[in-house]
């Protein structure tokens, strides 16, 4: 019998990102490198647990505009062209490499991962992935949750309950559409609470949300059991806090598994490392050099001298690191449950992008770590916080701190002066919005009026992304979230005025329809 | 001979008194330019957040950065199917509006010590107050006034107290430190006279920074496990006497700065 739980939760996000206009665009990218290094790796893992038969609970956050671009006709398609290119370039990468054998094999092993992405992406799923994710939460194995609509920053449009409202309804109907039945939790943007959520929280039949550990630490009354049992806010809302122990082991730079020297070495992609001339024609059509997704060296130490990668002694790694996570959490289970009066529940959440893409052995890591807790490993087991709802269904009332795990605990990463001016303007269009939707009355489907009224909805939901204000910090890809920003904003207050003045551009709109596509069903009355 | 040395030192002193007049005269354009800003035009944005010092106008809002050379950024109008992209391209960025009409101040909560305020002044409105100060008007300072408002329902006058900040280079935002967590704030912009008289602009919204420890407040039906609070690595060195909030407290400051996650390094994108 186990003493307490593991809950295991990964959340899948990539801002909205989709061109039309351009025949590609360098960060669609982003989303083709996270399927094939991470959406279709776990896919497998995933697959190949429960044809073994082995019992194992994820949780997983799938964002609204991830799921949009994983159904999208326009990205699907380019994510086969993607894929066929890479698929090529292994195949030149093998016979350039066939004197070198110990990177020949690792062509062989790139154009076999290629050629799986392909299948399980084009055939297997038939080009939407996220009908494996619907058939894992039907398996029982893996619980969706849902996420802001566009992946908002709560705390920092909290003056505006109609804004956030539209985030978390939007969210909460696009999940229903693509899952076919009402999520149950909640994975807050940034992992950043804010108090005045709960209510409309409780209007959409949502159970759970998770937070940074003060969240849950610093909550009033002091909560009786730290992080390791939720806590219920005033609403009925079940808050569990993120454990920071096992965070840690997986995601710091300086202690963490990936960033062991056996792994393979995210910095030295052969986009960067080849010929020119020989690697341009996989490159965008700025010519400038990117990923390729081929890396053939391994960590090594902190040395530009890096030996090559070995597959063999990096899956031994991945298993011994696997082994060494699960001790660190009986142990830590031993402990709590020893002063405990309950079982414990110790939650670990991850970015989901960190397995496979950063961490390119991170999803073979996750298959070790579940099959030995189903094997050898009985003090323990998985579970998602929901089933723990059900065995613990009275928790202590308590309301959250407002809280993140960005940098500092709090807001500092998203309200900083490299990106605080875009708030004057997302306010300013939120309280238009809602205005919008007061004044005018919900008309017939297609008309005119009614299309731009639901466009300047997507236009300020995707203004909103928390992931533009990000960027502006990271100091990388500036532009484009700088972009990004004003032109939501511009489409948005171009529609707002149109409306009002009773003069809507029919072609203009039609134009930003087609690009500005995710919540194709929305309506706007949301922010009433 | 001695008449032409003489000329040449009299065109010489004209020069200087030249000179010095465009000076003297660019600094009362500037003295100017900065009252009829202050009052009539506040287009800066600066504050004591963003560094470097700015021009007055430049807003460096909304400005494009410029593009290094070779940049990877692409072509705003829709290309010709099936042809590939131009290298580079003059980015085509729309502007936002530099106002929206309104006189009003957004006040926000940045963590627990620290709040974000911004706004937007309408000229006819100070110049409405600034006729009403009449011949104080021109010794008067935008001052931004942060009231202490925890658990009172503010009416202007019953602050637990507050203080000033002066509002200096026409910015329209401020980086207010209060170090108070768990408290309630509120904010006035207006102007203040040297004898004291503050004249309100507009006020904010109220605020509430959060706890920056664990809570005080305990249920007695669920009495804290204070084991659980002592998950902490930098509990060490703590006297035995320390209640577990206190410990908890200064444990997890340090945690929280430390920065909790590396999240970061895990998006989906290109290495730098």
């Amino acid at each position: 019998m186990e003493k307490g739980y593991l809950s295991f939760i990964l959340h899948a996000h990539l801002p909205f990102v989709r061109h039309p206009e351009h025949t590609e665009f360098f960060e669609e990218d982003w989303l083709f490198e996270a399927i094939t290094e991470t959406y279709i790796p776990l896919i497998d893992v995933f697959n190949k647990l429960i044809e073994d038969g082995v019992d194992f609970r994820v949780t997983m956050s799938i964002s609204p505009p991830l799921v949009s671009m994983l159904t999208d006709p326009l990205l699907q398609s380019r994510y086969i062209r993607y894929i066929e290119k890479r698929i090529e370039f292994a195949e030149k990468e093998i016979e350039r490499t066939r004197h070198q054998p110990e990177f020949n094999r690792l062509a062989l092993m790139y154009h076999g991962y290629f050629a799986n992405a392909r299948y399980i992406f084009a055939e297997k799923y038939r080009r939407n992935l996220v009908t494996a994710f619907k058939k894992f939460q039907e398996a029982g194995n893996v619980e969706i949750i849902t996420c802001g609509a566009t992946h908002g920053y709560f705390p920092l449009m909290n003056h505006n309950v109609n804004a956030m409202r539209a985030q978390i309804h939007v969210a909460v109907k696009h999940y229903e559409k693509h899952f076919g039945r009402q999520p149950c939790g909640i994975w807050l943007p940034e992992c950043a609470y804010e108090p005045e959520l709960d209510k409309i929280l409780q209007e959409t039949g949502i159970r759970f949300l998770i937070t940074e550990t003060h969240g849950i630490l610093f909550a009033s009354p002091r909560p009786k059991y730290g992080v390791y049992a939720p806590i219920v806010s005033p609403s009925g809302i079940a808050a569990f806090g993120r454990d920071r122990e096992s965070s840690k082991q997986v995601w710091s730079v300086s202690e963490g598994y990936p960033g062991d020297f056996f792994y393979r070495e995210f910095y030295r992609d052969v986009g960067y490392d080849l010929d020119y001339d020989y690697v341009s024609p996989y490159l965008h059509g700025d010519g400038k050099r990117s990923n390729i997704g081929i890396k053939y060296y391994r960590i090594t130490g902190k040395t530009d001298q890096k030996e090559p990668y070995c597959p063999e002694k990096a899956l031994d790694k991945a298993a011994e690191h696997a082994g060494n996570f699960l001790f660190n959490r009986e142990k830590q289970i031993e402990h709590l449950s020893a002063v405990m009066d309950r079982k414990p529940i110790v939650v670990a959440p991850y970015d989901a992008e960190l397995f496979g893409h950063w961490w390119f052995e991170g999803p073979r890591w996750i298959d070790f770590l579940f099959r030995k807790m189903a094997s050898d490993h009985k003090a323990i087991s998985l579970i998602t916080p929901l089933e723990y709802l059900e065995k613990y269904p009275v928790n202590q009332v308590s309301t959250p701190s407002l809280s993140s795990w960005g940098y500092k605990g709090y807001h500092e990463y998203w309200l900083n002066e490299s990106n605080d001016w875009v708030y004057r303007h997302l306010h300013k269009a939120a309280e238009r919005m809602v205005e919008l939707a007061k004044t005018y009355p919900q008309r017939g489907e297609n008309s005119l009026q009614n299309r731009a009224l639901n466009q300047a909805a997507r236009e300020l939901l995707l203004a909103q992304s928390s992931d533009w204000a990000f960027i502006m910090k990271t100091g990388d890809m500036v532009e484009y979230a700088t972009k990004r920003t004003k032109e939501h904003l511009f489409r948005f207050t171009k529609l707002y005025d149109d409306i009002r003045s009773d003069k809507i551009d029919a072609a203009w709109l039609s134009d930003i329809e087609g690009k500005d596509n995710i919540f194709s069903d929305i309506g706007y009355h949301i922010f009433q | 001979m001695d008449k032409e040395i003489l000329k040449e030192i009299f065109l010489l002193v004209l020069e200087i008194i030249k000179a010095f007049c465009e000076i003297l005269w660019k600094k009362i354009k500037g003295f100017f330019c900065l009252i009829w800003d202050r009052f009539f035009g506040v287009t800066n944005i600066s504050s004591p957040e963003r560094g470097e010092e700015r021009e007055w106008g430049d807003t460096g809002e909304d400005t494009w950065p410029v593009a290094p050379e070779g940049s990877r950024v692409r072509a705003e109008e829709p290309q010709p199917q099936g042809k590939r992209e131009g290298v580079v391209y003059a980015p085509v960025i729309p502007e936002l509006p530099e106002d929206y009409g309104d006189n009003r101040m957004v006040l926000m909560v940045r963590d627990p010590e620290c709040l974000f305020a911004y706004w937007e002044l309408r000229k006819d409105v100070l110049g409405n107050i600034l006729n009403a100060l009449g011949s104080m008007a021109h010794s008067a300072k935008t001052v931004l006034r942060v009231y202490d408002v925890t658990d009172v329902i503010f009416n202007g006058n019953n602050a637990h107290n507050y203080f000033d900040i002066e509002i200096t280079g026409g910015a329209q935002s401020w980086y207010v430190h209060t170090g108070k967590p768990n408290r309630s704030f509120c904010a006035d912009i207006g102007f203040l006279t040297p004898n004291g008289t503050f004249r309100l602009i507009t006020r904010s919204n109220l605020v509430k920074t959060p706890p920056a420890g664990v809570s005080g407040v305990v249920d007695e039906a669920w009495m804290c496990i204070d084991a659980l609070y002592e998950e902490t690595p930098v509990t060490e060195g703590f006297g035995s006497s320390e209640s577990v909030r206190e410990k908890a407290h200064k444990g997890w400051q340090e945690i929280i700065k430390e920065g909790v996650s590396s999240f970061e390094t895990s998006r989906v994108s290109p290495p730098a």
